[in-house]
Protein backbone atom coordinates (compact mmCIF):
# COMPACT_ATOMS: atom_id res chain seq x y z
CA UNK A 1 0.00 0.00 0.00
CA UNK A 2 2.99 2.03 1.30
CA UNK A 3 4.73 1.32 -1.77
CA UNK A 4 1.78 2.10 -4.29
CA UNK A 5 0.99 5.54 -2.85
CA UNK A 6 4.99 5.98 -3.44
CA UNK A 7 5.02 4.84 -6.90
CA UNK A 8 1.78 6.75 -7.95
CA UNK A 9 3.36 9.62 -6.63
CA UNK A 10 6.34 9.35 -8.39
CA UNK A 11 5.03 8.96 -12.02
CA UNK A 12 4.48 11.72 -14.71
CA UNK A 13 1.24 12.00 -13.39
CA UNK A 14 2.07 12.90 -9.73
CA UNK A 15 4.98 14.66 -10.10
CA UNK A 16 3.04 17.56 -11.98
CA UNK A 17 0.54 17.73 -9.57
CA UNK A 18 2.68 19.85 -7.05
CA UNK A 19 2.36 22.25 -10.19
CA UNK A 20 -1.52 22.26 -10.50
CA UNK A 21 -1.71 22.70 -6.73
CA UNK A 22 0.29 26.08 -6.72
CA UNK A 23 -1.20 27.40 -9.90
CA UNK A 24 -4.89 26.56 -8.46
CA UNK A 25 -3.76 28.46 -5.25
CA UNK A 26 -1.97 31.18 -6.91
CA UNK A 27 -5.40 31.42 -8.89
CA UNK A 28 -7.40 30.97 -6.16
CA UNK A 29 -6.24 34.27 -4.13
CA UNK A 30 -6.38 36.06 -7.27
CA UNK A 31 -9.73 35.79 -8.18
CA UNK A 32 -10.84 36.17 -4.24
CA UNK A 33 -8.83 39.60 -4.37
CA UNK A 34 -6.17 38.43 -1.78
CA UNK A 35 -3.13 39.57 -4.00
CA UNK A 36 -3.34 42.60 -6.30
CA UNK A 37 -3.28 41.68 -9.76
CA UNK A 38 -1.76 44.65 -10.67
CA UNK A 39 1.42 42.97 -8.71
CA UNK A 40 0.72 39.46 -9.35
CA UNK A 41 -1.92 38.61 -12.77
CA UNK A 42 -3.82 35.47 -12.39
CA UNK A 43 -2.18 32.27 -14.15
CA UNK A 44 -5.33 32.32 -16.14
CA UNK A 45 -4.63 35.94 -17.68
CA UNK A 46 -1.09 34.81 -17.82
CA UNK A 47 -2.17 32.15 -20.14
CA UNK A 48 -4.37 34.22 -22.01
CA UNK A 49 -1.57 36.57 -22.98
CA UNK A 50 0.94 33.88 -23.68
CA UNK A 51 -1.68 32.54 -26.49
CA UNK A 52 -1.40 35.71 -27.76
CA UNK A 53 2.18 36.22 -27.71
CA UNK A 54 3.30 33.08 -29.35
CA UNK A 55 0.75 33.39 -31.61
CA UNK A 56 1.57 36.94 -32.75
CA UNK A 57 4.41 37.66 -35.29
CA UNK A 58 6.96 39.99 -33.20
CA UNK A 59 7.41 38.20 -30.37
CA UNK A 60 8.14 34.82 -31.75
CA UNK A 61 10.50 36.74 -33.82
CA UNK A 62 12.10 37.85 -30.54
CA UNK A 63 12.08 34.36 -29.03
CA UNK A 64 14.34 33.10 -32.19
CA UNK A 65 16.28 35.55 -32.54
CA UNK A 66 17.84 35.05 -28.63
CA UNK A 67 17.75 31.46 -29.52
CA UNK A 68 19.61 31.73 -32.55
CA UNK A 69 21.83 33.95 -30.52
CA UNK A 70 21.95 31.52 -27.40
CA UNK A 71 22.50 28.58 -30.09
CA UNK A 72 25.58 30.37 -32.18
CA UNK A 73 27.09 31.28 -29.22
CA UNK A 74 27.06 28.20 -27.55
CA UNK A 75 27.92 26.02 -30.30
CA UNK A 76 30.98 28.01 -31.30
CA UNK A 77 31.97 27.85 -27.43
CA UNK A 78 31.73 24.53 -27.02
CA UNK A 79 33.55 23.63 -29.99
CA UNK A 80 36.58 25.88 -29.15
CA UNK A 81 36.22 24.51 -25.56
CA UNK A 82 36.77 21.18 -26.53
CA UNK A 83 39.62 21.99 -28.59
CA UNK A 84 41.11 24.20 -25.58
CA UNK A 85 40.27 21.38 -22.99
CA UNK A 86 42.20 18.65 -24.88
CA UNK A 87 44.67 20.56 -26.36
CA UNK A 88 45.61 21.77 -22.12
CA UNK A 89 44.85 18.02 -20.94
CA UNK A 90 47.36 16.71 -23.39
CA UNK A 91 50.05 19.22 -23.29
CA UNK A 92 51.72 20.35 -19.96
CA UNK A 93 53.07 22.94 -21.55
CA UNK A 94 50.21 24.49 -23.39
CA UNK A 95 48.18 24.26 -19.72
CA UNK A 96 50.84 25.92 -18.02
CA UNK A 97 50.44 28.47 -20.80
CA UNK A 98 46.60 28.60 -20.48
CA UNK A 99 46.02 27.88 -17.10
CA UNK A 100 46.31 31.83 -16.28
CA UNK A 101 43.95 32.65 -18.64
CA UNK A 102 41.39 30.35 -18.17
CA UNK A 103 41.41 30.24 -14.31
CA UNK A 104 41.09 34.09 -14.56
CA UNK A 105 38.40 34.24 -16.74
CA UNK A 106 36.97 31.38 -15.01
CA UNK A 107 36.33 33.48 -11.73
CA UNK A 108 35.20 36.69 -13.97
CA UNK A 109 31.58 37.00 -13.77
CA UNK A 110 31.11 36.97 -18.06
CA UNK A 111 28.08 39.55 -17.73
CA UNK A 112 30.52 42.12 -16.79
CA UNK A 113 32.28 42.24 -20.34
CA UNK A 114 29.41 42.86 -21.70
CA UNK A 115 29.67 46.57 -21.35
CA UNK A 116 33.17 45.83 -22.81
CA UNK A 117 31.80 44.25 -26.14
CA UNK A 118 29.09 47.14 -26.32
CA UNK A 119 32.38 49.15 -26.58
CA UNK A 120 33.74 46.94 -29.38
CA UNK A 121 30.78 45.92 -31.37
CA UNK A 122 28.01 47.76 -30.62
CA UNK A 123 24.69 46.75 -29.60
CA UNK A 124 23.51 43.60 -31.26
CA UNK A 125 24.40 39.95 -32.42
CA UNK A 126 27.69 40.32 -32.03
CA UNK A 127 27.62 41.73 -28.42
CA UNK A 128 25.49 38.85 -27.41
CA UNK A 129 26.98 35.90 -28.98
CA UNK A 130 30.81 37.06 -27.97
CA UNK A 131 29.28 37.17 -24.33
CA UNK A 132 27.40 33.96 -24.92
CA UNK A 133 30.44 32.06 -26.42
CA UNK A 134 32.99 33.19 -23.64
CA UNK A 135 30.55 31.84 -20.84
CA UNK A 136 30.20 28.64 -22.20
CA UNK A 137 33.71 28.33 -23.48
CA UNK A 138 34.81 27.60 -19.89
CA UNK A 139 32.74 25.45 -18.34
CA UNK A 140 33.60 23.19 -21.68
CA UNK A 141 37.51 23.86 -21.72
CA UNK A 142 37.47 22.49 -17.76
CA UNK A 143 35.23 19.60 -17.97
CA UNK A 144 37.02 18.09 -21.17
CA UNK A 145 40.42 18.67 -20.01
CA UNK A 146 38.94 17.30 -16.96
CA UNK A 147 37.71 13.93 -18.98
CA UNK A 148 40.45 13.55 -21.28
CA UNK A 149 43.28 13.55 -17.91
CA UNK A 150 41.53 11.67 -16.19
CA UNK A 151 41.99 8.37 -19.25
CA UNK A 152 43.07 5.45 -17.69
CA UNK A 153 46.51 4.33 -18.62
CA UNK A 154 45.28 0.98 -19.12
CA UNK A 155 43.15 2.39 -22.26
CA UNK A 156 45.97 4.06 -24.02
CA UNK A 157 47.92 1.33 -23.92
CA UNK A 158 45.57 -1.16 -25.40
CA UNK A 159 44.75 1.00 -27.88
CA UNK A 160 48.64 1.72 -28.77
CA UNK A 161 49.05 -2.19 -28.83
CA UNK A 162 46.14 -2.14 -30.52
CA UNK A 163 48.28 0.20 -33.34
CA UNK A 164 45.79 2.90 -32.67
CA UNK A 165 47.89 5.51 -35.26
CA UNK A 166 48.23 9.20 -32.59
CA UNK A 167 45.62 11.25 -34.57
CA UNK A 168 42.92 8.74 -34.22
CA UNK A 169 43.91 8.18 -30.01
CA UNK A 170 42.22 11.78 -29.80
CA UNK A 171 39.23 10.53 -31.45
CA UNK A 172 38.44 7.08 -30.86
CA UNK A 173 40.15 7.45 -26.91
CA UNK A 174 40.44 10.37 -24.89
CA UNK A 175 37.89 12.42 -26.34
CA UNK A 176 35.56 9.05 -26.42
CA UNK A 177 36.76 8.66 -22.49
CA UNK A 178 35.93 12.37 -21.89
CA UNK A 179 32.12 12.18 -23.52
CA UNK A 180 30.38 12.16 -20.21
CA UNK A 181 32.58 14.89 -18.67
CA UNK A 182 31.83 16.61 -21.90
CA UNK A 183 28.01 16.30 -21.61
CA UNK A 184 28.18 17.22 -17.93
CA UNK A 185 29.94 20.60 -18.88
CA UNK A 186 27.35 21.06 -22.06
CA UNK A 187 24.55 21.16 -19.66
CA UNK A 188 26.25 23.83 -17.64
CA UNK A 189 27.14 25.70 -20.83
CA UNK A 190 23.79 25.55 -22.06
CA UNK A 191 22.14 26.88 -18.44
CA UNK A 192 25.01 29.68 -19.35
CA UNK A 193 23.63 30.80 -22.69
CA UNK A 194 19.95 31.23 -21.88
CA UNK A 195 21.55 33.63 -19.02
CA UNK A 196 24.00 35.66 -20.49
CA UNK A 197 22.13 35.79 -24.09
CA UNK A 198 19.39 37.39 -21.66
CA UNK A 199 21.61 39.30 -19.61
CA UNK A 200 23.36 40.79 -22.63
CA UNK A 201 19.40 41.42 -24.68
CA UNK A 202 18.43 43.21 -20.77
CA UNK A 203 21.39 45.55 -20.85
CA UNK A 204 21.54 46.33 -24.72
CA UNK A 205 19.15 45.52 -27.73
CA UNK A 206 17.35 46.55 -30.14
CA UNK A 207 15.50 43.13 -30.28
CA UNK A 208 15.14 40.51 -28.34
CA UNK A 209 14.62 41.97 -25.31
CA UNK A 210 11.05 40.45 -24.74
CA UNK A 211 10.34 40.91 -21.08
CA UNK A 212 11.85 44.93 -20.32
CA UNK A 213 9.43 45.97 -23.55
CA UNK A 214 6.36 44.61 -21.56
CA UNK A 215 7.27 45.42 -18.27
CA UNK A 216 7.98 49.41 -19.08
CA UNK A 217 4.15 49.50 -20.43
CA UNK A 218 2.84 48.26 -17.44
CA UNK A 219 1.23 45.31 -19.28
CA UNK A 220 1.97 42.88 -16.52
CA UNK A 221 0.25 40.10 -17.93
CA UNK A 222 2.79 39.97 -20.86
CA UNK A 223 5.72 40.77 -19.10
CA UNK A 224 4.95 37.21 -16.98
CA UNK A 225 4.12 35.61 -19.80
CA UNK A 226 7.15 36.45 -21.64
CA UNK A 227 9.01 35.21 -18.41
CA UNK A 228 7.02 31.81 -18.21
CA UNK A 229 8.06 31.53 -21.81
CA UNK A 230 11.57 31.34 -21.19
CA UNK A 231 11.16 29.32 -18.29
CA UNK A 232 9.37 26.32 -20.52
CA UNK A 233 12.00 27.10 -23.07
CA UNK A 234 15.06 26.38 -20.94
CA UNK A 235 13.31 23.50 -19.28
CA UNK A 236 12.81 21.80 -22.23
CA UNK A 237 16.23 22.42 -23.33
CA UNK A 238 17.73 21.03 -20.42
CA UNK A 239 15.09 17.82 -20.77
CA UNK A 240 16.21 17.72 -24.61
CA UNK A 241 20.01 17.59 -24.01
CA UNK A 242 19.23 15.10 -20.87
CA UNK A 243 17.83 12.82 -23.22
CA UNK A 244 20.55 13.51 -25.65
CA UNK A 245 23.01 12.49 -22.92
CA UNK A 246 20.86 9.41 -21.97
CA UNK A 247 21.02 8.44 -25.70
CA UNK A 248 24.68 8.94 -26.68
CA UNK A 249 26.07 7.62 -23.33
CA UNK A 250 24.61 4.26 -23.56
CA UNK A 251 27.27 2.79 -24.05
CA UNK A 252 28.54 3.86 -20.87
CA UNK A 253 29.00 2.36 -17.65
CA UNK A 254 27.18 5.26 -15.82
CA UNK A 255 23.99 4.59 -18.48
CA UNK A 256 23.52 1.15 -16.40
CA UNK A 257 21.53 1.03 -12.89
CA UNK A 258 20.75 4.91 -13.49
CA UNK A 259 17.47 6.05 -15.28
CA UNK B 1 63.63 10.47 -3.31
CA UNK B 2 65.27 13.69 -2.35
CA UNK B 3 66.08 14.19 -6.05
CA UNK B 4 63.11 13.04 -7.51
CA UNK B 5 61.24 15.56 -4.96
CA UNK B 6 64.24 18.87 -6.53
CA UNK B 7 63.01 17.33 -9.83
CA UNK B 8 59.36 17.63 -9.35
CA UNK B 9 59.82 21.25 -7.48
CA UNK B 10 62.25 22.56 -10.25
CA UNK B 11 59.23 21.37 -13.26
CA UNK B 12 56.41 23.10 -10.67
CA UNK B 13 58.46 26.31 -10.82
CA UNK B 14 58.78 25.84 -14.31
CA UNK B 15 55.19 25.93 -15.16
CA UNK B 16 54.98 28.75 -12.47
CA UNK B 17 57.44 31.00 -14.72
CA UNK B 18 55.37 29.80 -17.95
CA UNK B 19 51.87 30.74 -16.49
CA UNK B 20 53.62 34.37 -15.47
CA UNK B 21 54.93 34.47 -18.98
CA UNK B 22 51.56 34.18 -20.31
CA UNK B 23 49.66 36.31 -17.96
CA UNK B 24 53.07 39.08 -18.94
CA UNK B 25 52.40 38.69 -22.53
CA UNK B 26 49.29 39.09 -23.03
CA UNK B 27 49.94 42.78 -21.01
CA UNK B 28 52.37 44.09 -23.38
CA UNK B 29 50.81 42.66 -26.21
CA UNK B 30 47.87 45.03 -24.94
CA UNK B 31 50.08 47.73 -23.95
CA UNK B 32 52.12 47.44 -27.27
CA UNK B 33 49.07 47.88 -29.17
CA UNK B 34 47.17 50.51 -27.54
CA UNK B 35 50.37 52.73 -27.72
CA UNK B 36 51.18 51.90 -31.23
CA UNK B 37 47.96 53.20 -32.25
CA UNK B 38 47.01 49.67 -33.74
CA UNK B 39 43.73 50.08 -31.50
CA UNK B 40 41.55 52.79 -31.13
CA UNK B 41 41.91 54.07 -26.99
CA UNK B 42 38.49 54.51 -26.52
CA UNK B 43 38.11 50.30 -27.64
CA UNK B 44 41.36 49.55 -25.60
CA UNK B 45 43.24 51.90 -23.72
CA UNK B 46 46.91 51.07 -22.72
CA UNK B 47 47.02 48.85 -19.47
CA UNK B 48 49.55 51.33 -17.80
CA UNK B 49 46.91 54.09 -18.25
CA UNK B 50 43.62 51.49 -16.90
CA UNK B 51 46.25 50.94 -13.58
CA UNK B 52 46.17 54.83 -13.20
CA UNK B 53 42.95 55.50 -13.22
CA UNK B 54 42.19 52.03 -11.45
CA UNK B 55 44.48 53.36 -8.59
CA UNK B 56 42.64 56.82 -9.02
CA UNK B 57 39.14 55.06 -8.16
CA UNK B 58 41.03 53.56 -5.44
CA UNK B 59 41.91 56.87 -4.10
CA UNK B 60 38.96 58.86 -3.92
CA UNK B 61 37.17 55.58 -2.61
CA UNK B 62 34.58 55.64 -5.30
CA UNK B 63 35.93 51.82 -6.27
CA UNK B 64 35.50 50.68 -2.56
CA UNK B 65 32.42 51.97 -1.78
CA UNK B 66 30.55 50.33 -4.76
CA UNK B 67 32.64 47.35 -4.60
CA UNK B 68 31.11 47.13 -0.47
CA UNK B 69 27.84 48.06 -1.71
CA UNK B 70 27.94 45.16 -4.11
CA UNK B 71 29.60 42.38 -1.38
CA UNK B 72 26.94 43.25 0.80
CA UNK B 73 24.33 42.66 -1.88
CA UNK B 74 25.55 39.50 -2.98
CA UNK B 75 26.51 38.21 0.62
CA UNK B 76 23.44 39.04 2.36
CA UNK B 77 21.61 37.21 -0.81
CA UNK B 78 23.82 33.97 -0.48
CA UNK B 79 22.66 34.22 3.26
CA UNK B 80 19.21 33.65 2.39
CA UNK B 81 19.92 31.17 -0.16
CA UNK B 82 21.83 29.39 2.97
CA UNK B 83 19.64 29.71 5.25
CA UNK B 84 16.47 28.79 3.35
CA UNK B 85 18.35 26.17 1.00
CA UNK B 86 20.44 24.07 3.49
CA UNK B 87 17.27 23.66 5.98
CA UNK B 88 15.13 22.40 2.79
CA UNK B 89 17.50 20.64 1.45
CA UNK B 90 17.42 18.22 4.36
CA UNK B 91 14.55 18.12 4.96
CA UNK B 92 13.53 16.96 1.58
CA UNK B 93 15.92 14.52 1.93
CA UNK B 94 14.31 13.31 5.41
CA UNK B 95 10.16 13.73 4.04
CA UNK B 96 9.21 12.10 1.21
CA UNK B 97 5.82 14.82 1.28
CA UNK B 98 8.22 17.30 1.13
CA UNK B 99 10.29 15.60 -1.30
CA UNK B 100 7.38 15.37 -3.73
CA UNK B 101 5.38 18.82 -2.74
CA UNK B 102 9.34 20.29 -4.21
CA UNK B 103 10.81 18.37 -6.54
CA UNK B 104 8.61 19.31 -9.78
CA UNK B 105 8.97 23.18 -8.54
CA UNK B 106 12.59 23.17 -8.10
CA UNK B 107 13.41 20.87 -11.49
CA UNK B 108 11.48 23.33 -13.92
CA UNK B 109 13.03 26.51 -11.54
CA UNK B 110 16.42 25.29 -11.79
CA UNK B 111 17.66 25.05 -15.30
CA UNK B 112 15.40 28.88 -15.53
CA UNK B 113 17.62 31.57 -16.07
CA UNK B 114 16.97 33.68 -12.80
CA UNK B 115 18.13 36.82 -14.22
CA UNK B 116 14.85 36.90 -16.72
CA UNK B 117 12.80 37.03 -13.03
CA UNK B 118 14.19 40.39 -12.33
CA UNK B 119 11.33 42.48 -13.91
CA UNK B 120 9.31 40.62 -11.47
CA UNK B 121 11.39 41.22 -8.73
CA UNK B 122 11.69 45.24 -9.51
CA UNK B 123 8.15 45.13 -9.66
CA UNK B 124 7.59 43.36 -6.09
CA UNK B 125 9.90 45.04 -4.12
CA UNK B 126 11.04 48.24 -5.68
CA UNK B 127 14.32 49.36 -7.82
CA UNK B 128 16.63 49.75 -4.70
CA UNK B 129 18.55 46.67 -2.73
CA UNK B 130 15.80 44.59 -1.90
CA UNK B 131 14.66 43.47 -5.23
CA UNK B 132 18.45 43.32 -6.09
CA UNK B 133 19.00 40.84 -2.18
CA UNK B 134 16.04 38.72 -2.93
CA UNK B 135 17.15 37.71 -6.74
CA UNK B 136 20.20 36.66 -5.97
CA UNK B 137 18.84 34.89 -3.19
CA UNK B 138 16.42 33.38 -6.04
CA UNK B 139 19.04 32.58 -8.37
CA UNK B 140 21.47 30.95 -5.54
CA UNK B 141 18.76 28.88 -3.24
CA UNK B 142 18.77 26.19 -5.87
CA UNK B 143 21.72 24.64 -6.56
CA UNK B 144 22.45 25.17 -2.29
CA UNK B 145 19.15 23.45 -2.11
CA UNK B 146 19.74 20.36 -4.60
CA UNK B 147 23.66 20.33 -3.33
CA UNK B 148 22.23 19.84 0.04
CA UNK B 149 19.78 17.97 -0.88
CA UNK B 150 22.55 15.68 -2.26
CA UNK B 151 24.65 15.69 0.63
CA UNK B 152 21.91 14.24 2.80
CA UNK B 153 20.62 11.85 0.93
CA UNK B 154 24.57 10.76 0.53
CA UNK B 155 24.89 10.04 4.26
CA UNK B 156 25.60 6.67 5.54
CA UNK B 157 21.92 4.92 6.48
CA UNK B 158 23.39 3.24 8.92
CA UNK B 159 24.88 5.88 11.01
CA UNK B 160 21.29 7.20 11.30
CA UNK B 161 20.06 4.22 12.33
CA UNK B 162 22.72 2.98 14.67
CA UNK B 163 22.03 6.79 16.81
CA UNK B 164 18.47 6.40 16.43
CA UNK B 165 18.78 2.83 17.88
CA UNK B 166 20.93 3.94 20.36
CA UNK B 167 18.35 6.67 21.52
CA UNK B 168 19.47 9.48 19.76
CA UNK B 169 16.68 12.19 19.46
CA UNK B 170 15.47 13.76 15.90
CA UNK B 171 17.66 16.85 17.00
CA UNK B 172 20.74 15.00 17.95
CA UNK B 173 20.45 13.16 14.52
CA UNK B 174 20.28 16.32 12.69
CA UNK B 175 22.93 18.52 14.62
CA UNK B 176 25.03 15.32 15.63
CA UNK B 177 25.15 12.96 12.47
CA UNK B 178 23.44 14.42 9.32
CA UNK B 179 24.73 18.13 9.32
CA UNK B 180 28.94 16.74 9.98
CA UNK B 181 28.48 13.56 7.46
CA UNK B 182 26.85 15.59 4.85
CA UNK B 183 28.99 19.32 5.61
CA UNK B 184 31.88 18.77 3.15
CA UNK B 185 29.63 18.47 0.19
CA UNK B 186 27.09 21.15 1.21
CA UNK B 187 30.03 23.70 1.54
CA UNK B 188 31.16 22.62 -2.05
CA UNK B 189 27.26 23.47 -2.94
CA UNK B 190 28.23 27.06 -1.32
CA UNK B 191 31.63 26.90 -3.51
CA UNK B 192 29.31 26.82 -6.62
CA UNK B 193 26.97 29.46 -5.53
CA UNK B 194 29.15 32.02 -4.32
CA UNK B 195 30.27 33.25 -8.19
CA UNK B 196 26.27 33.11 -8.84
CA UNK B 197 25.85 35.15 -5.89
CA UNK B 198 28.79 37.83 -7.72
CA UNK B 199 27.45 37.16 -11.42
CA UNK B 200 23.59 37.95 -10.21
CA UNK B 201 24.69 40.99 -8.39
CA UNK B 202 26.64 42.38 -10.73
CA UNK B 203 24.24 41.69 -13.71
CA UNK B 204 21.31 43.17 -11.49
CA UNK B 205 22.66 46.27 -11.16
CA UNK B 206 23.65 46.18 -14.48
CA UNK B 207 20.56 46.06 -15.71
CA UNK B 208 18.41 48.61 -12.71
CA UNK B 209 21.06 51.00 -11.49
CA UNK B 210 21.56 51.80 -8.12
CA UNK B 211 24.56 52.11 -7.21
CA UNK B 212 27.59 48.94 -7.00
CA UNK B 213 30.06 47.64 -8.87
CA UNK B 214 27.77 47.06 -11.78
CA UNK B 215 25.65 50.22 -12.04
CA UNK B 216 28.86 52.17 -12.32
CA UNK B 217 30.46 49.63 -14.92
CA UNK B 218 27.59 50.86 -17.15
CA UNK B 219 27.24 54.51 -16.10
CA UNK B 220 31.03 54.60 -17.50
CA UNK B 221 30.19 52.73 -20.94
CA UNK B 222 27.69 54.76 -21.57
CA UNK B 223 29.87 57.71 -20.98
CA UNK B 224 32.95 55.94 -23.38
CA UNK B 225 35.30 56.00 -20.21
CA UNK B 226 37.01 53.13 -21.20
CA UNK B 227 39.61 53.07 -18.84
CA UNK B 228 37.37 53.20 -15.94
CA UNK B 229 35.41 50.12 -17.54
CA UNK B 230 38.40 48.56 -17.51
CA UNK B 231 39.32 49.19 -14.07
CA UNK B 232 35.94 48.20 -12.77
CA UNK B 233 36.24 44.60 -14.84
CA UNK B 234 39.33 43.79 -14.23
CA UNK B 235 38.66 44.51 -10.19
CA UNK B 236 35.41 42.14 -10.81
CA UNK B 237 38.24 39.74 -11.73
CA UNK B 238 40.10 39.97 -8.91
CA UNK B 239 37.90 40.11 -6.40
CA UNK B 240 36.41 36.77 -7.94
CA UNK B 241 39.53 35.06 -8.02
CA UNK B 242 40.08 35.70 -4.71
CA UNK B 243 36.82 34.70 -3.58
CA UNK B 244 37.12 31.41 -5.30
CA UNK B 245 40.38 31.12 -3.59
CA UNK B 246 39.61 31.37 0.39
CA UNK B 247 36.88 29.59 -0.15
CA UNK B 248 39.20 26.64 -1.36
CA UNK B 249 41.27 26.90 1.29
CA UNK B 250 38.20 26.96 3.72
CA UNK B 251 36.82 24.20 2.14
CA UNK B 252 40.38 22.18 2.53
CA UNK B 253 39.96 23.22 5.99
CA UNK B 254 37.24 22.38 6.62
CA UNK B 255 37.62 18.65 5.19
CA UNK B 256 37.88 17.05 8.51
CA UNK B 257 35.03 14.60 7.50
CA UNK B 258 35.45 13.98 3.79
CA UNK B 259 35.52 10.51 2.56
CA UNK B 260 38.43 9.84 0.59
Amino acid sequence: MEADRASWLSSPVGRVLPLVLIGLLWQGASSSGLVNPAFLPSPARIGVAAYDLLTGREIRDNIFITLWRAGLGLTLGSIAGIWLGLMMARSEVFRAYAAPVVGGTYSLPKSALIPLFILWFGIGTATTVCAVFLACLLPMVVNTAQGVSSTPRVLVWSAEAFGTQPRAMLWRVYLLHAMPDIFAGLRVALGFSFVLAISSEMIASTNGKLIFMYGENGAYDYMFAAIACVVVVAFLADRLLLMLTAKSLRWHESARGSS
Amino acid sequence: MNRAMTAKAVTQRGLFIRSMISVLVIVAVWEAAARAGLVSALFLPPFTKVMAEWWSVCADGSLLLDLSVSLSRAAVGLGLATAIGVPLGIAMARSRLLHWLFDPVIALAFPSPKIAFLPIFILWFGIYSLSKILLVAFACVFPVLIGSFAAATSVNRVLIWSATSMGTSNAGVLFRILLPAAWPRIFAALRVALPVSLITTFTAEMVSGGGGMGATLMYSQRFFESPTVFAYILTMLGVGLLLDFVMMKLQAASAWSQPA
